[in-house]
């Protein structure tokens, strides 16, 4: 017998102070009463007379005695006394659920009617459970790539096994150094007396971790065995081939995580029609990957699948969406087009269209316009560039117009000058423009402007020379130029694509250039924008839900589809620890709750005492007192 | 805090159509029942008549025949014949219980002065404690009350009840026969039914409404106690258990039925109240069952 709650010193102190005050509350009780009342003549009448002598002998011994007697029951029960070994404390287990994607693997093949390493999983913990005393508490926690608790620490059997139960596999590695680093820290805590660190699992992890494995003393092992030949994508790569704007190069790696070789084909659709097959060859623990290119324009799904047939399918398909290949449209009005015809059909991801200044149209089709020595009467709603506008109706102010002028310098810092390098490129004639604030001057002479950008909505770009008709027709700058100039006014339509099925968990982008982190967005499908951190060209970011993350860097978009599951490389088989079910806690020397007992029996004397010393009489006595009184009033 | 208004006016207009009732034959005095709304000899004005033969000429308003040639008659209101006193108790054995029975004895005769006033009596309102404090009479309609209610509530609780002195004062004060309403706990050590006596013998009717508070009746208290009357001071200590209040109950019954036979022996009326009755109960209950209104 011994206490869960209190220790027999703090017991007895408890006792003999609210004992004390007890007995002092029914002393004072049974002092006397001091009444004032209208007159004494019907006391007298009704006078006993008072013995004195009580007044310092107790009155109601067994009143007293049946108050006492409660009050113990009723500490008794809150001290949870205890029938039993006091050496059967309670203790606070830390149980672990592997809730990796692995533990969706079923036994013996992927047929739907076998069972899954996390049934088997569940199973096992509800033995353990069962296993423990009762007085023992359990938090349990589900661990994938991350841990979760989901139910602190309990002794209710019916909240755990509900809590095991509910258990599903997740889509992310098993991370199990977070999940015994968070169970530490959680008896550290709050636990009263530290039990168990208990994980139930496969235990399948990257073979990395295996080695730096921090295993706390009170571990044990309950490994649920699973299949051992398995075969999957480790990763679906895909972006836009650098010579051929229409190709897709993809890449596609393979792993065989079991003991023997294997051969596997693969096949790659695209809209539901093939457009590759290919075999895999891998040794045992080997990996290997296969890049291959195809062309389309149009938008649809790609979908990679391999060929195996094991136990754990999951990984063995992966699915990407590809977007379409748009072609910005730029509409040349022009009287002169066989000048500029070569330099748009140059530039890559643009539909170029050559109309006479007679069909200008305001609210033509969007993209760019470019206006070759024509102004129109109402200035077009898109973004728009101006070569040698009319001085009069120019966009940007002609200051004045000049022979035999030199090109002196470019804006190198800006997109629309970047890369530019022509020199002392002598011009026949130019405009030269007088710039506003917030105007971006790209080139200039020793005059002033030649070419003035002018940002905002819609953007213009206004150029005080024909650069095909002047010194600059065989120069390099002269299509960069344009090219640049396109760019800083659609940056979309030359955004390049690169879309990868991966794992959730930690996700490390490498980026082309250092790129300013405000200039980064890092969301999901929902638009919710994930944290990430960055380390020189590295950016990284972390997510624990299975879904679509898109990078956007600028000009480059970055998407990864984190669908695809990713076991463990290696199955952790450590050594000194305890392994599997513990005995099941013997009944006998099992301590035993009495505190209910132990209170219903406290309550039960304090209603006695209610009822037979008093209280209750007085009440029954004062109902009757009303009902006299009625009867007296209606006589009189 | 605003102090709770003695009456409401709610219960003010239930009592419009109750009277005050008595029934003896005052030597002297037109009897039987309260007349006083009638025109008749008097000193106050009530309104102007034509002038029918038979009348009498000392009430022709000559003045107003000089100027309109017409004989009109001035008609006077009667004199209340019978006056009506209520008799409050006010020492300090009315502070006891936990509903105050002093609170309630005023709320009660508010409630008989605005009966009164409303049929035009007279109402004097007489205090009393060890001896008669200052008495409030007022009359000639309810446009009075509230006069009567500002005494009312002015009127502080203390001293000992002396019967005897009451009574030899009241005779000598008001030699008037009347209706004699007392409303008290008839709580006196020296005893009250010889005192009453007295009043019913010198030719009051008298009206006898006891009152008293539930722990008056039944104390609900065990044990040892020391109690203080609340009037004299004296202390005593007892113990009190079930016997004890049974016998206590039964000397406080018979008390009560002592007041009681000297009302009904007198041909006048008892009502007993506890504070536990509303004072709307309480009037169009006992107070009307009595015959005390009607």
């Amino acid at each position: 017998m011994f206490f869960l709650n209190l220790s027999l010193p703090e017991f007895l102190a408890i006792l003999g102070s609210l004992s004390g005050v007890v007995v002092a509350l029914y002393l004072l009780d049974r002092m006397r009463k001091h009444h004032t009342v209208a007159t004494l003549r019907f006391f007298a009448a009704a006078e006993k007379p008072p013995v004195l002598k009580h007044r310092r002998k107790l009155q109601q011994p067994w009143s007293l005695l049946l108050q006492l007697i409660s009050l113990l029951l009723l500490l008794l029960a809150m001290a949870q006394l205890r029938l039993g070994s006091p050496a059967r404390y309670s203790r606070d287990h830390v149980l672990i659920l592997d809730t990796s994607a692995w533990m969706a693997a079923r036994i013996g093949d992927a047929r739907p009617g076998n069972v899954r390493l996390i049934d088997r999983a569940r199973l096992a913990a509800d033995n353990y459970v069962n296993a423990l005393p009762p007085a023992d508490r359990v938090m349990v926690v589900r661990a994938d790539v991350l841990a979760m608790p989901v139910l602190l620490f309990e002794s209710d059997r019916k909240k755990i096994h509900l809590a095991i139960d509910q258990t599903q596999p997740g889509a992310a590695p098993l991370n199990l150094q977070t999940a015994l680093d968070f169970a530490v820290q959680a008896q550290k805590v709050q636990a009263q007396r530290p039990g168990e660190i208990v994980f139930v699992g496969a235990a399948r992890i990257p073979s990395a971790q295996t080695a730096r494995l921090n295993v706390p003393g009170n571990f044990r092992l309950i490994a649920i065995d699973g299949p051992t030949e398995h075969v999957g994508l480790r990763k679906v790569s895909v972006h836009r081939a650098m010579d051929d704007p229409d190709a897709w190069e993809v890449f596609i790696a393979a792993k065989n995580y079991g003991t023997m070789a294997r051969s596997l084909p693969m096949t790659v659709a695209f809209g539901g029609s093939p457009v590759a097959t290919r075999r895999f060859d891998l040794k045992p623990a080997a990996e290997e990957n296969v890049t291959f290119r195809f062309k389309t324009r149009a938008a649809g799904w790609l979908e990679a699948r391999l060929g195996a047939q094991d136990a754990f399918r999951q990984d063995s398909r992966a699915i990407l969406e590809l977007p379409p290949r748009g072609a910005l449209p730029v509409t040349i009005y022009s009287a002169e087009p066989d000048l500029l015809r070569p330099i748009f059909n140059a530039i890559p991801g643009i539909d170029a269209s050559f109309l006479p200044v007679l069909n200008y149209k305001p609210d033509a089709r969007g993209g760019i316009v470019v206006l070759d020595h024509f102004a129109p009467p109402s200035p077009p709603a898109t973004q728009s560039i101006w070569l040698e506008p009319p001085a009069d109706k120019s966009p940007i102010p002609v200051r004045s117009t000049e022979q035999k002028v030199k090109l002196s310098r470019w804006q190198a810092d800006h997109p629309l000058g970047a890369g530019l390098r022509a020199r002392d490129t002598e011009l026949a004639s130019a405009q030269i423009f007088r710039a506003a604030p917030g105007d971006i001057v790209v080139a200039r002479s020793d005059a002033g402007p030649l070419i003035v950008a002018r940002p905002g909505t819609p953007k213009i770009v206004v150029l005080g020379f024909h650069p095909v008709r002047s010194g600059m027709k065989y120069q390099l700058t002269t299509p960069l130029l344009f090219a640049n100039m396109i760019r800083w006014m659609a940056p979309d339509a030359f955004r390049s694509w690169e879309l990868t099925a991966g794992t959730v968990g930690t996700v490390d982008v490498e980026l082309e250039s250092e790129v300013d982190p405000n200039s980064i967005r890092v969301q999901t499908e929902d638009g919710r924008q994930l944290p990430f951190t960055m380390s020189g060209k590295s950016l990284r970011f972390f997510t624990a839900a299975p879904g679509v993350v898109r990078v956007l860097t600028g000009d480059r978009e970055l998407v990864y589809s984190l669908t695809l599951p990713q076991p463990g490389d290696a199955v952790w088989k450590p050594a000194n620890v305890k392994i599997g079910l513990p005995p099941r806690a013997p009944i006998g020397p099992t301590s035993r709750d009495l505190w209910q007992w132990l209170a219903l029996a406290g309550a039960a004397g304090l209603l006695a005492d209610w009822i037979l010393f008093g209280r209750i009489d007085r009440r029954m006595r004062a109902a009757q007192g009303v009902a006299l009184g009625e009867f007296w009033r209606k006589a009189s | 805090m605003k102090a709770e208004p003695l009456i409401d006016s709610a219960f003010l207009e239930k009592l419009e159509r109750l009277a005050i009732r008595w029934q003896k034959s005052f030597p002297g005095l037109v009897g039987g029942h309260n007349i006083s709304h009638f025109a008749g000899p008097g000193q106050e004005f009530l309104d102007h008549r034509q002038f029918h033969h038979g009348d009498d000429l000392r009430a022709v308003n000559w003045r107003a025949y000089l100027r309109l040639e017409k004989l009109f008659l001035k008609m006077f209101q009667v004199e209340p014949r019978i006056p009506v006193r209520i008799l409050l108790d006010c020492s300090n054995s009315m502070t006891t219980g936990a509903v105050s029975k002093f609170d309630y004895a005023r709320k009660l005769a508010a409630a008989l002065c605005y009966v009164g006033l409303v049929r035009l009596d007279t109402i004097c309102i007489q205090p009393f404690g060890h001896e008669l404090g200052d008495s409030f009479l007022c009359g000639g309609g309810r446009h009075r009350f509230i006069p009567a209610v500002k005494f009312l509530e002015q009127l502080k609780p203390g001293g000992r009840t002396n019967y005897f002195q009451i009574a030899r004062d009241f005779i000598s004060t008001y030699p008037q026969r009347g209706l004699l309403v007392i409303i008290s706990d008839f709580l006196d050590d020296a005893g009250c039914e010889r005192p009453l006596q007295y009043l019913a013998d010198f030719g009051h009717e008298l009206i006898l409404v006891q009152v008293w508070a539930d722990e008056d009746r039944e104390p609900g208290w065990d044990g040892l106690l020391d109690l203080t009357d609340a009037e004299t001071g004296e202390r005593l200590e007892i113990g009190f258990d079930d016997a004890a209040r049974t016998n206590y109950m039964q000397a406080f019954d018979a008390h009560s039925r002592d007041i009681q036979r000297v009302g009904l022996r007198n041909s006048g009326r008892y009502v007993g109240l506890s504070t536990a009755t509303t004072i709307e109960e309480a009037v169009f209950g006992p107070l009307a069952r009595a015959g005390g209104i009607e």
